[in-house]
């Protein structure tokens, strides 16, 4: 009864998801289990990410080197975790201040409604309009590569789907019979969207939430990839990948182990996202 | 010759929790040029029966019979069966014209050119009543009206050369005067083309109206069979009298007086939209302690009215009045709010599903007064029990309750902030026919027991016309009539209200089978002229006046009428003691 | 609908003008200046770029460039002095813009054929196998597949050429490696909404008016099912764009993608500039272009115009 309204639907959503498909839980349990990983090696590691070591170069896979050496005596575990680390944490930064974003635009639109609405439905449309992988590109060119600008390049345009999508929610929701006897009832606006509407789009919010995240982990490998990314010394898995490549002939495993880390990822978040998605059209259809 | 045999017709669905049986061994038959009823409340089993004998149902259906059969054929969809859908919107593609709807079915079953079936599919639209056919083969369903997409569904019926038609709700998304036609059309159909009919409704006004003979549905059983006299003169199973009873209803007494203390009133109140239903220039009062009436079908913009008197919108032009005090600044806007108050006619839209019962009553109540969270639980369980449910359900979410106790729940949402007048928008339209009385009930009770008013908003006149003391018919967003219920609804003035009150179809077989005065087929929709009566075009009574000007509203006493039938030019001058009677 | 075609006309317009002023400026405020090599003085610098008219005021130079890409002209390449940065993008566009579109096709007919598989076949193992098969493509990034698909299918088994763009055969690897992710894109869109499509009271009443289960699905629900897969190629079109910088570095073709990659190692920024107000108006176009068929094709959405 004292409970949030948000929170216990979140968290029966939540138990759904997990309880419902192996699909859902096998996703979780991979990325419990890369993030982890990506916390503990970095700590526990006797490898360092960045260490060079000119006695240790290209080493293959073994028990003291789990993925081996690259070409400066790197040890790749301890690279790809740290690598992989920073991939999740930018991920979840970018999709977490898009999400918020996304909410807050969405939110306004839906709710101001008629001519407000329309402009800045318009100004996001004018945004989305253009490939959000040139402005990120532009952006880390222009602020310096590093973590921040590669998060600020992701957030240019990255809300814009999430605040479409909440706008379309609010504007649904604003609508129903609900809405209209809660405004009967004499509550504020804000009241009326913290405890009827919103709670109702928790749903939306999270599945869209959760796809945010694999595509900011994509762009992030993708611009790292291309040289864009991240600066040296910190690596994330599109550098590592990156650095492989001069020596794919020679040296295969040593760009494997990190494409198939990222891979992975990718897989688990789009598995939970898929999921989720798939019970949040289930419980609209009921 | 019997067109339809079935013979012990089980279904059990597979669901992830095991079987669930719908059907338990049903038999029924159907004889050439017969039309066949099926009654029985939604949740019956009724439609499953149907789409089990069409062979429709999806697979995790387990169908078992020992015979099902068309014309002692084993039944393939569309070969001498067809079937007619109750919602006529979502039955026709909206992404493929009339015409090809119509020609690819005639070209299904027969061997023929696209002209020929083009010719055949112009003759059966006009046979469904649907003029101008070659313009409506090039249209989209969404450019059609509700009547005339249930007339092409039946002509895409019609166009299978069907030995049985099913009718599954055939009118029961529609207004109550098209529905009229609808049922007419269905009469005409099997007449003329001596096929055979099963409908299948939850309706016994359009059992009565249709079928010879009636099979009675309970929970996925044939209860009761036999002719349509039988059944709605000496019905044997006490379900099939419980289902008249509820339909025939029981006669309540109009509470309050019309002569109390004026609660609301409306002086000339106006909200026009761009295309959505709007209302103009309505004007009336509630009083005290009485229940009030308005009548009228959808577009009528009776919600609009609804939504204005709560404060949910605001009227472009005109008056609204609480306790004679004008309500428009804010302050006083606010003091009323929470005094009107609404019941929704949806009861699975009209509760959040975020929220418990007991979180969504005292949200209503935390807008006013300062209460501890403990006083608005007390409050809220006291409501609960006042509405027939219990304390623990406060701690239940909506998708818990049944479509009943929802609608209790909105009601106590409505009382819970003491209301002076209670709103009900359509509110038991959207319930089954047994627990509409209960809840008309419920809301009659309390609203004697607590002396608040309710307006009425329905568009079912027999109800209005059992519970109300006065009234208010709306056309387009028009008043047509108003005054006292009883003499409104006896002795009718305007045309349209003499319509509405004829188009429902009745559970009395001599009066659903008297054929009755319908309204011509639709025409063009949606273009309603804005000067001249909106009802001219469908009027029987139209003057040349009616088309070029809207008639002011004539007042006779307590009754107040729109129409030009009463006008002084149409009647003379009066003498002084003239008696105004109806011109109809 | 000519006031719908007008309105998102403008808004097309604006995208330009927005993506064009901020690329611009987005551009000119990377640190540090193009001709800043080592073993270049100070002099040297400043006559080049008065040459180029850099040490103008920042707006002026905005009005020029302006003007200019109004007249077709999008200035000239740093790096490359005496070649137009139109002169490189009309030499690699005809590559790039081959790829993509045979990447579309491939990812339209295979995406679609499989959405329809998933959507109504009656075999379990066919319909989740292939949503489980989208799913995993669409977890490969685009530079994965492509170096996985080079390493494979090329370095190990040698079934196909690794660089260039010759034969068809060479086509096959980079296509692939574009494709793979809007195909399975595609192919998930088909498959959800052709399902929901089936599952609606048309197609009961389709059925119970004895229609085959091809005709309800080829003339009926497809009808309702694509318009989501339309949607989609505009950003596909940016998607596959993008793509070509990473699959036409590691296949060394010498397209649009590999041009702004090398631009953007080289610093050369009147080519950066110019290749991404090309490839910008390129999206822009495509997605402008395909909100229109849809408003055009779908009746319900010219209705939802026609009403206002």
């Amino acid at each position: 009864m004292r409970e949030e309204a948000g929170s216990v639907k979140m968290r029966s959503y939540m138990a759904q998801l997990t309880r419902g498909s192996r699909q859902a839980s096998a996703g979780c349990i991979i990325l419990g289990v890369w993030v982890l990983l990506a916390v503990l090696v970095p700590l526990f590691w006797p490898w360092s990410y960045s260490e060079q070591n000119a006695e240790l170069q290209n080493q293959a896979m073994s028990l003291t080197h789990l993925f081996g050496t690259d070409k400066f005596g790197r040890d790749i575990f301890a690279r790809v975790w740290y690598g992989a680390g920073i991939s999740l944490l930018i991920g979840t930064a970018s999709a977490l201040i898009n999400a918020c974003v996304g909410i807050l635009y969405g939110v306004a639109a839906g709710y101001a409604g008629k001519y407000a609405d329309m402009a800045m439905m318009r100004i996001a449309d004018v945004i989305a309009s253009v490939p959000s992988m040139l402005y990120v590109i532009l952006i880390t060119l222009t602020a310096g590569a590093g973590a921040g600008s590669i998060i600020l390049g992701l957030c240019v345009a990255g809300w814009i789907d999430m605040a479409r999508i909440i706008r379309g929610e609010i504007q649904r929701l604003k609508e129903t019979d609900f809405a209209a006897a809660a405004r009967m009832e004499g509550l504020s606006p804000l009241r009326i969207l913290w405890r009827h509407l919103l709670p109702n789009a928790a749903g939306s919010i999270l599945v869209n939430l959760i796809f945010l995240v694999p595509q900011a982990i994509f762009t992030e490998a993708f611009l790292s990839f291309l040289g864009v990314g991240l600066a040296a010394p910190s690596a994330s898995l599109g550098t590592i990948i990156q650095e492989a490549r001069s020596q794919m002939l020679v040296y295969p495993s040593q760009m494997i182990c990190p494409l198939l880390v990222l891979c992975v990822m990718l897989l688990a978040l789009n598995a939970v996202g898929t999921v989720a998605e798939r019970q949040l059209r289930r419980g609209k259809s009921l | 010759m019997k067109v339809l045999e079935v013979q012990n017709l089980s279904v059990q669905y597979h669901t992830g929790n095991g079987r669930k049986k719908v059907l338990d061994k049903i038999s029924l038959s159907v004889k050439q040029g017969e039309t066949a009823g099926i009654v029985g409340e939604s949740g019956s089993g009724k439609s499953t029966a149907m789409l089990a004998v069409m062979g429709l149902l999806p697979e995790n259906a387990e169908v078992t019979a020992d015979e099902i059969s068309v014309s002692g054929q084993r039944v393939i969809p569309g070969r001498d069966i067809a079937m007619v859908l109750q919602d006529s919107l979502s039955c026709l593609n909206p992404a493929v014209k009339i015409g090809r709807q119509i020609t690819e079915t005639i070209r299904a079953h027969k061997k023929c050119t696209r002209q020929e079936a083009k010719e055949r599919a112009e003759e059966l639209l006009e046979m469904a009543g649907i003029r101008d056919p070659k313009l409506r083969m090039r249209q989209y369903p969404f450019e059609l009206s509700g009547g005339m997409r249930q007339r092409t569904a039946i002509a895409i019926a019609l166009a299978c050369e069907p030995k049985l038609i099913i009718a599954d709700e055939p009118t029961t998304a529609l207004d109550a005067a098209v529905q009229a036609q609808i049922l007419r059309l269905l009469k005409r159909i099997v007449k003329d083309t001596d096929t055979s009919l099963l409908v299948v409704s939850h309706d016994m006004g359009v059992i009565a109206a249709l079928c010879g003979r009636v099979f009675v549905m309970q929970s996925g059983r044939i209860i009761e069979q036999g002719a349509a006299e039988e059944i709605f003169y000496s019905p044997q199973q006490e379900y099939t009298k419980k289902l008249l009873r509820d339909t025939r209803g029981n006669r309540y007494l109009p509470a309050g007086s019309r002569d109390g203390e004026i609660l609301l009133r409306l002086e000339h109140v106006t909200k026009v939209f761009g295309t959505k239903d709007g209302i103009r220039d309505i004007s009336f009062d509630i009083r005290r302690g009485e229940v009030y009436a308005l009548a009228g079908e959808s577009g009528s913009g009776k919600t609009t009215l609804a939504r204005i008197l709560t404060g949910l919108l605001k009227p472009d032009s005109g008056v609204i009045c609480y306790k004679g005090e004008k309500v428009e600044a804010a302050a006083s806007a606010r003091a009323c709010r929470g005094k009107i108050q609404m019941v929704f006619q949806d009861p699975y839209g009209s509760l959040n599903p975020c929220l418990t019962a007991g979180q969504a009553l005292s949200e209503a109540l935390k807008a006013h007064g300062e209460m501890t969270s403990g006083e608005r639980r007390k409050k809220a369980e006291e409501m609960l029990s006042l509405v027939g449910l219990s304390s623990e359900d406060a701690d239940r979410y909506p998708e818990e309750f049944s479509g009943g106790e929802r609608q209790r729940i909105g009601i106590a949402r409505a009382l819970i902030s003491e209301p002076q007048l209670l709103i009900c928008d359509e509110a038991l339209s959207a319930l089954d026919t047994a627990t509409r009385s209960q809840i008309l009930e419920l809301i009659l009770s309390i609203q004697r027991k607590k002396g608040i008013a309710c307006l009425f908003i329905s568009h079912d006149l027999p109800l209005i016309r059992k519970i109300s003391s006065r009234i208010s018919v709306l056309y387009r967003g028009r008043m047509a009539e108003s005054g006292d219920t009883k003499e409104v609804c006896t002795d009718p003035w305007h045309p349209y209200t003499k319509l509405l009150l004829n188009a429902v179809p009745r559970p009395d077989l001599p009066t659903a089978r008297k054929a009755r005065p319908v309204l011509p087929a639709e025409t063009v929709r949606g273009k309603e002229r804005e000067e001249g009566c909106p009802f001219a075009e469908l009027c029987g009574y139209t003057m040349e006046c009616c088309r070029s000007g809207a008639p002011g509203l004539y007042s006779f006493g307590r009754r107040k009428i729109a129409c030009f039938l009463y006008s002084e030019e149409h009647t003379g001058r009066r003498t002084k003691g003239y008696r105004m009677t109806s011109q109809i | 609908m000519p006031g719908y075609t007008f309105k998102r006309l403008a808004t097309g317009l604006v995208s330009l003008l927005v993506l064009v002023t901020v690329t611009f400026f987005l551009v000119r405020l990377i640190p540090g200046s193009p001709f800043q090599n080592g073993g270049v003085s100070g002099r040297v610098v400043e006559a080049v770029e008065e040459e180029y008219g850099l040490n103008e005021a920042l707006f002026d130079q905005y009005l020029t460039y302006m003007g200019n890409l109004v007249q077709g002209d999008l200035g000239v390449s740093y790096q490359e002095p005496g070649t137009t940065v139109a002169e490189i993008i009309g030499r690699t566009w005809p590559v790039t813009v081959s790829l993509g579109l045979i990447a579309l096709l491939v990812a339209v007919v295979l995406g679609t054929g499989l959405g329809i598989l998933r959507a109504v076949s009656k075999r379990r193992i066919v319909r989740e196998g292939i949503a489980a098969g989208g799913m995993l493509l669409a977890g490969i990034p685009n530079f994965a597949a492509a170096i996985l698909l080079l390493f494979v299918f090329s370095v190990k088994l040698g079934w196909f050429p690794s660089a260039g763009l010759l034969t068809p055969a060479h086509y096959v690897l980079p296509v692939l490696s574009l494709a793979l992710y809007p195909t399975a894109v595609i192919s998930r869109l088909m498959g959800n909404t052709l399902a929901v499509e089936m599952g609606k009271q048309y197609v009961l009443f389709a059925r119970a008016k004895g229609l085959g289960r091809g005709r309800i699905i080829f003339t009926h629900a497809l009808k309702n099912a694509w318009i989501p897969v339309l949607n989609y190629v505009g950003p596909a079109s940016a998607f596959l764009l993008t793509g070509s910088f990473v699959v036409e570095s590691i296949y060394t073709i010498p397209g649009l993608g590999r041009e702004f990659v090398s631009s953007i190692t080289n610093r050369d920024y009147t080519l950066i500039l110019g290749l991404t107000v090309f490839m910008g108006t390129v999206v822009i176009a495509v997605n402008l272009a395909t909100d229109l068929i849809c408003a055009w094709m779908d009746p319900g959405m010219r209705r939802s115009y026609s009403d206002k």
